[in-house]
């Protein structure tokens, strides 16, 4: 299987803090990867430099590489708008625009140039479908989004960061904020993209990284500590720490 | 230890503060004189004067124009109005009058402009209107901008008095609000053309003459110079003792000297 | 704790007392205004008073129509050029400027707005004036060179409010943005600034407010010709100037007047206000944004 993702030796700094520190993994195409650890340990930096998002804070600066398909993510040539449009990004805290629910998931269409309305609402649709939200929400497209509940509003912007084409998907802890049903309501929803989408899920929750995904990488303190099929890495960890992390020694 | 530290001094300003503004005992005679502000600069200089050598004697100035002074001192605001035209019969009831002075009204135009002397006839026609531009008395081919002051101004009826006859002054000129703005609004415009207190020129404008009459003191005494309006103090019922010692004041050597100073006319 | 339930009481019960005292002071110049204007209006006539082309106040003609457009079309016109300029100001420092630029503009810009009107008015007069008339003709005096200072005594409200409003715009909304490929013109542009409109309006109605009261840079500049302008080049009077010039010795039917112009004043502004709240409220409501 190719690998969509290619990280090498790729130490993160914000400032003087090393954050991550010499992490060397890779990312099958089309399969959920669970990224589990305490708080605090750089989970959430490492997807967000994936997607660039990092650049956004001045402090950021980094070593090492990072590849999608080959390419060198940091390659001063690398179209950051494109290389987003490609890897999309769901966050922890449900962040819709304040818009109405239509103008939210026709947003990623509209800024990358698509003018066809007839094109566009049929994309909407497909997306609110494929998020499971289309039910509950076809008949008021044209409401605000902040008037829809905490799990609507995630599975919107699961909605909105489809509706954009994109090859990858980040989440970055996307059930924390939400209540046990919406949280398995997007669980489904993961089962059903991974057909289509390689997607990183980071997650304190170990018992959602058992539910969705293929495999299973263990952060502690900025790096990997250890790398595997999910079923192996819970049944029969390697490193002693992820043990005592997995069994609730700490965490 | 601090925020009551803070607290003490709060409450000693406080009581400074109080002392300063409600000061009781404090013996000084005030007396306020509202009104025009042709008449304004001379009685500042005068009642500097007179308070230097009067210590318990306070004395406050205010423009506002004649007509806010011949109001103020009938409703009894001011001690002592000031106004620079003649009362009409209504506005001067109740009201006694002191002429301190007489002093003219200065036709001005820029310093560009070549033109030294008007009649009577012409500077009419121009404020009404008639005449258009500067060409049609001799001067360059300009418009003429007309400046006049606001309604109320006493330097504007006495102007309206002595030259307008039963015209009125055009509609479309432009309204300033004191006598020094009109200046500076003259001063900065060629075309422009405008009527400024005698005691306020300099050489920021030219004086016009009048029918060969040129302004100045010599001229406003012996009345040759005809575009001139007195200087008027106005006072309701009896004035107070420190009102009457400023009055007698003026009329005496050394007011007399500084009224001559200010290029006003003295007036017995 | 009897201490604290006392204290507590003491404060609420004088908050509420400020509260009402402020209240109840502008109602007490409201009606005191009204009624000295409405004399004015009961004697002469309301519509004639509002739609009287002529304003002679010896030849007992009240018409106010000619400021009513003067201060409009002033005010207008001072909003036309100044929001443009400032919008732009607005999201440049919010959005674009580094840091330091921004530290050193935002006081700057503060400070401007403390500058007090009749040093406006004097620039205006001796330097704003001859530069008009020579570049334009006419006298120099006019609506066009009283809007411009205008907007230059507007910009700083505007400005600050609108930054601050920019700036209250969450951070999640930026990088909802940027996670789906926006570039940062894309994201002000169809992101923050309608989040922030709301904020936006109101620094708009503010600017509105400070221009539309202005009396002594108007007097100064605007030429107070009583008359409907046929160009913007032409001089006019606001309803401010109107009530400046002439209370000093208003009597009678003139004085009662004037307040009549303070009533019109008031009136307009109630009728702008609603208009943009309006405006700001339907906006709210359909969207659902907004965070001043």
């Amino acid at each position: 299987m190719m690998n969509r993702i290619e990280v090498e030796n790729l130490n993160v700094y914000f400032g003087d803090s090393h954050i991550l520190k010499d992490i060397n993994t890779e990312i099958s195409k089309n399969t959920v990867t669970a990224l589990i650890g305490p708080s605090g340990c750089g989970k959430s930096t490492f997807i967000r430099t994936i997607n660039r998002m990092n650049d956004l804070i001045p402090s950021f600066s980094r070593t090492g590489n990072v590849y999608l398909d080959g390419e060198d993510v940091y390659d001063p040539k690398m179209d950051v708008v494109d290389l987003r449009k490609k890897v999309g990004m769901v966050f922890q805290k449900p962040n819709p625009f304040p818009k109405s629910i239509y103008e939210n998931v026709a947003y990623g269409l509209k800024i990358h140039g698509i003018t066809d309305d007839d094109a566009i609402s049929a994309r909407v649709e497909e997306s609110l479908r494929s998020a499971a939200l289309w039910d509950e929400v076809e008949d008021k497209l044209d409401n605000s989004a902040m008037g829809l509940s905490g799990g609507q509003q995630q599975r919107l912007c699961i909605a909105r960061t489809i509706a954009n084409n994109p090859e990858v998907i980040l989440m970055d802890e996307p059930c924390s904020a939400l209540d046990p049903i919406s949280t398995t309501k997007v669980e489904d929803l993961i089962h059903k993209l991974k057909k289509d989408y390689t997607i990183l899920i980071v997650t304190h929750n170990m018992q959602q990284a058992t539910r969705v995904s293929k495999y299973t990488s263990f952060f502690l303190n900025g790096e990997i500590i250890e790398s595997n099929l999910t079923d192996k890495l819970f049944v029969d960890p390697k490193d002693s720490k992820t043990e005592d992390y997995i069994t609730g020694r700490f965490g | 230890m601090n925020s009551e530290f803070k607290g003490i001094i709060v409450i000693a300003i406080c009581i400074i503060l109080a002392y300063l503004f409600i000061n009781p005992g404090a013996s000084y005679e005030r007396i306020d004189v509202v009104g025009s502000t042709s008449v304004q600069p001379l009685v500042e200089k005068l009642a500097e004067n007179f308070t230097s050598s009067h210590e318990d004697i306070r004395i406050y100035v205010q423009g506002g124009g004649s007509g806010m002074g011949i109001r103020s001192t009938k409703q009894g605001l001011a001690n002592i109005g000031m106004s620079s035209k003649e009362l009409s019969s209504t506005e001067k009831k109740n009201l006694t009058e002191i002429t301190i002075g007489k002093e003219g009204i200065v036709i001005a135009v820029s310093n560009q402009n070549n033109i030294k002397d008007l009649s009577i006839e012409q500077i009419k026609n121009i404020f009404n209107g008639k005449i258009t531009n500067w060409k049609e008395v001799g001067g360059n081919d300009k418009e003429i901008h007309v400046i006049t002051r606001e309604e109320g101004s006493g330097t504007r009826s006495a102007f309206e008095s002595i030259v307008m006859d039963d015209t009125k002054i055009k509609d479309s000129a432009i309204v300033q609000s004191s006598t020094e703005s009109v200046k500076q609004s003259v001063a900065s415009d060629p075309g422009a053309i405008g009527f400024v207190s005698f005691a306020h020129m300099n050489d920021d404008v030219k004086p016009i003459s009048v029918d060969g009459v040129s302004p100045s003191e010599k001229t406003i005494t012996n009345e040759e110079y005809v575009l001139q309006r007195p200087f008027i103090f106005l006072i309701k019922g009896e004035p107070s003792k420190f009102a009457k010692e400023f009055l007698s004041w003026i009329k005496s050597p050394a007011g007399t000297e500084i009224i001559k100073k200010e290029k006003i006319i003295p007036v017995k | 704790m009897e201490k604290n339930r006392l204290s507590e009481f003491l404060i609420e019960k004088s908050l509420v007392i400020t509260a009402i005292f402020s209240i109840i002071i502008i109602l007490l110049i409201v009606l005191f205004i009204l009624m000295e204007g409405f004399p004015a209006f009961e004697d002469y006539g309301f519509f004639r008073f509002l739609f009287g082309m002529n304003w002679a106040p010896s030849d007992g003609e009240f018409g106010v129509f000619a400021m009513i457009i003067g201060s409009i079309y002033v005010t207008l016109l001072s909003l036309i050029m100044a929001v443009p300029l400032s919008l732009l100001c607005a999201i440049f420092m919010a959005e674009v400027a580094p840091n330091s630029i921004r530290r050193i503009l935002k006081p700057v810009i503060e400070t401007l707005s403390g500058i007090p009107s009749v040093v406006y008015g004097f620039f205006g007069l001796i330097v704003l004036v001859p530069i008009i008339r020579t570049n334009f003709g006419g006298t120099g005096f006019s609506m066009f060179t009283a809007a411009l200072i205008l907007t230059v005594m507007v910009l700083p409200t505007i400005i600050t409010i609108s930054q601050d409003s920019l700036r209250a715009v969450p951070h999640e909304y930026r990088e909802a943005s940027f996670g789906l490929g926006a570039t940062n013109w894309q994201t002000i542009r169809h992101v923050i600034f309608p989040a922030a409109l709301p904020g936006i309006i109101t620094s708009i109605i503010l600017g509105m407010g400070r221009a539309i009261g202005e009396t002594l840079a108007a007097i100064m500049i605007a030429g107070n010709v009583v008359q409907i302008p046929g160009s913007i080049f032409d001089p006019v009077r606001t309803l401010t100037a109107n009530i400046a010039l002439e209370m000093g010795y208003a009597t009678g039917l003139h004085y009662n007047a004037l307040f009549g112009t303070a009533i019109v004043l008031f009136l307009i502004i109630i009728i702008l206000l609603l208009i943009a709240n309006y405006i700001q409220h339907k906006y709210k409501v359909d969207v659902g944004g907004g965070y001043l």
